[in-house]
């Protein structure tokens, strides 16, 4: 494997210095200052870029049970550079405006066709973006290193897109598990009550991302106790006996790291059944009033909890400007008619409004400065984050977004609170 | 005590869900001889029609029946149309067939409704009852009894009535059957309907819970196989019993063998099969097939 991605590395550089060569004579500016030691020719253009337009790629699901929240991931970012196009493109940093072109193929969570969708993409793209899913991202990680193609600002909250020195040509966009594990243990340990807790978790690395983000926030704390920790298969249909064994600790915390909708509702649904209401804690994509609490009757309970970086298309936020100009734009540009479900729609739109950041700062077309520039994005308050939050992708081993807000659900949307009540 | 009766009472009403669809395999065995993977599709499909009436006005018994009627319609015509081509051959091409049929359905239906989560309406309300100091939704107890009304009709129609004798002559030897002057192509659209339309009801029943998405059936499928063959092929008493069962040592397993836990439980059904198989291959409650030489 190794002599392979060498040869193939070398082949590459001998490509790029090839191109160099032959588009010196035009696109050059500002020649000698290049002290980067990069292995590709200093300021020649990278593929997918022109003085006009830029072409970015997506591999994300959008067919198959992961769909839904698939095809936000898409909606958010075309709706995004469908409005600045609109206008006429992006300024970027070495000064031309450019349009933004966005070709999305289908990986229906597949890693293995999520690998022969990059591999496809690759060549014709400057940046591979917006993606969701762990495994699919992870499938085409060596290769995008290898070839030396941006994964940028991806949808997984697995750490290993945010780590610099592993994965140089990657940064995750959504906060890693841990992040939002975190910020709920931090506000149930400062409550200054007794709280005995009970956990459910998803048998991966999802899960115990959640899990362990959790526990490192009330590790100390001696008014928690975690009294059961039990865990399902992401491929369950039902988790009522783990609720049933849950319920019989008469816990008063629920901490549910549950990624699948239905279950998320049945499990509320269950408590309510066996009359235990403690106080729930949901991740926040299977937290949304709409989809979950709503049918799982989230309201009889003491206080469901997630946590948040975005406002929230529906509810309390619809008069928000910043909600009315994305909704808009999602109808008009991203073909997605419905106020969304899925939070991935926002943050999908996110990653449009700092991508265009990382561009406003490029000074060279080539993936490699757009990697430094996308790494000294900092204290952004992108369209639709709430306060309290912001992108900041100067912090090694961490996400674009890694700070979130605790929230409470009030029966129709969400508030963020400060205290655990 | 309270938590391990809670367990069974919880194990029987996930393996109702299971036996529903394990029921509609059931029937196309018996009419057809083959196994049917899209039955857990087609049944997905006649539940978003059910749905995409109520969210038109219509209410909801009127929007079930009518998917039940849709489903007969298409179940018929899957049999006439696209099936038939295949029964005189290989077993095997059929049943990939169904598999394509399953994959095709699902697209379909991802691609008219999304596969966001819809809420689809139940017919019986959560609300829970309480005796022994255990609790079950009415939800639960509805589709238990409809899944137990379903499998005394089925047993019925295949054991007491001519024109069940007559479907599992079809599927025993078509040709003999045609000779002894039954109408083999109608009898096996009648078997593919009548298998449809129980999957409408199997899907109406447990969409509620799963809540409705074109893979809502893909992971109780795998499970519904276990029950069929666990069963019995033949048999609709044995694969309900086998579901429930199922569903029952899954969840005890999963709580009282340390070892196996909430990881391993999935296992739990097929270790059990394999048991099961190696000493009655015809399932619990299956009839040995005898073959004439």
């Amino acid at each position: 494997m190794n002599m392979h991605s060498r040869s193939r590395r070398a082949v590459g550089i001998a490509l790029a210095s090839a191109l160099a060569l032959t588009v010196s004579g035009c696109g050059r500016e500002g020649d000698g200052g290049g002290g980067g030691g990069g292995s590709r020719a200093e300021g020649a253009a990278s593929p997918g870029i022109t003085d006009t337009t830029v072409r970015l790629g997506i591999t994300t699901p959008l067919s198959g049970a992961t769909a839904g929240p698939g095809t936000c991931t898409v909606a958010g970012v075309t709706a995004w550079f469908g409005a600045k196009n609109a206008e006429g493109g992006v300024q970027f940093g070495d000064g031309k405006k450019r349009t933004v072109e966005i070709e999305a193929l289908d990986d229906a969570y597949d890693p293995q066709q999520a690998k022969a969708n990059y591999d496809q993409l690759k060549d014709d793209v400057f940046a591979m973006t917006a993606g969701l899913g762990t495994p699919t991202n992870r499938a085409w990680r060596d290769a995008a290193i290898a070839d030396e193609v941006p994964q940028a600002l991806i949808m997984t909250g697995d750490p290993l897109f945010s780590d610099p020195e592993e994965s140089p040509w990657q940064l995750g966009f959504v906060p890693v598990y841990q992040n939002e594990g975190q910020a709920f243990g931090e506000l149930l340990a400062s409550s200054g009550k007794d709280h005995k807790v009970a956990i459910l978790s998803q048998n991966d690395d999802y899960g115990a991302g959640y899990v362990e983000g959790f526990k490192s926030a009330v590790e100390g704390a001696s008014n928690i106790e975690i009294v059961e920790e039990l865990t399902y298969e992401a491929t369950d249909t039902s988790v009522d006996a783990q609720l049933t064994q849950l319920a019989a600790t008469g816990a008063d915390v629920m901490f549910n790291a549950m990624s699948l909708v239905p279950l998320a509702v049945s499990s509320l649904q269950k408590a309510q059944q066996l009359n235990w209401k403690p106080s729930w804690f949901l991740p926040s994509n299977t937290s949304s009033p709409g989809g979950v609490l709503e049918p799982g009757g989230g309201a009889a309970f003491p206080g469901v909890y997630s946590v948040a970086f975005s406002k929230a298309p529906a509810g309390p936020a619809a008069a928000d400007p910043d909600v009315v100009e994305y909704l808009a734009a999602l109808k008009q540009y991203g073909n997605y008619q419905d106020p969304p479900a899925f939070p991935h729609c926002q943050w999908s739109w996110m990653v449009g409004a700092t991508l265009e950041q990382a561009f406003g700062e490029m000074t060279e077309p080539t993936r490699d400065a757009f990697m430094t520039a996308l790494r000294g994005v900092s204290g952004f308050e992108a369209p639709l984050m709430l306060p309290g939050t912001s992108v900041d992708a100067t912090q090694p081993g961490q996400p674009a977004v890694s700070s979130v807000v605790v929230q409470k659900f009030n029966g129709k949307g969400y508030g963020t609170v400060e205290a655990f009540e | 005590m309270g938590t391990f009766v809670q367990l069974v009472v919880d194990g029987l009403s996930a393996g109702s869900v299971y036996a529903a669809i394990a029921l509609a395999i059931v029937l196309v065995h018996s009419a057809t001889g083959l196994i049917n993977f899209a039955q857990g599709g087609m049944a997905v499909l006649s539940v978003y029609i059910a749905w995409w009436l109520t969210t038109r006005g219509v209410p909801l018994i009127v929007a079930l029946l009518v998917s039940i009627v849709f489903s007969i319609a298409f179940g018929a015509l899957v049999e006439r149309y696209l099936m038939r081509r295949f029964e005189r051959g290989d077993p095997d091409t059929a049943v990939v067939v169904t598999i394509g049929l399953l994959t095709l359905i699902t697209g379909v239906a991802g691609w008219l409704w999304t596969y966001n989560n819809q809420q689809f309406p139940s017919l019986f309300s959560l609300d829970t009852v309480s005796f022994l100091g255990v609790s079950v939704s009415q939800r639960s107890l509805g589709t238990t009894a409809v899944i137990i009304v379903v499998m005394a009709a089925l047993q019925g129609l295949f054991l007491g009535t001519k024109l069940g004798l007559a479907l599992r002559a079809v599927a025993n030897n078509p040709e003999s059957a045609a000779f002894s002057g039954l109408p083999v192509g109608r009898l096996l659209m009648v078997g593919w309907g009548l298998a449809a339309a129980l999957g409408a009801v199997a899907g109406a029943l447990v969409a509620p819970q799963l809540t409705l998405t074109p893979g809502m059936l893909d992971n109780a499928l795998v499970y519904a196989l276990a029950a069929v063959i666990l069963g019995g092929l033949t048999s609709p008493v044995g694969v309900v019993v086998a579901a429930w069962l199922i569903g029952v040592l899954e969840n005890l397993a999963a709580v009282y063998v340390p070892f196996i836990g909430y990881d391993l439980k999935v296992a739990v059904p097929f270790i059990l099969i394999f048991v099961v198989l190696l000493v009655r291959p015809q399932g619990l409650f299956g009839r040995k097939t005898v073959v004439r030489v």
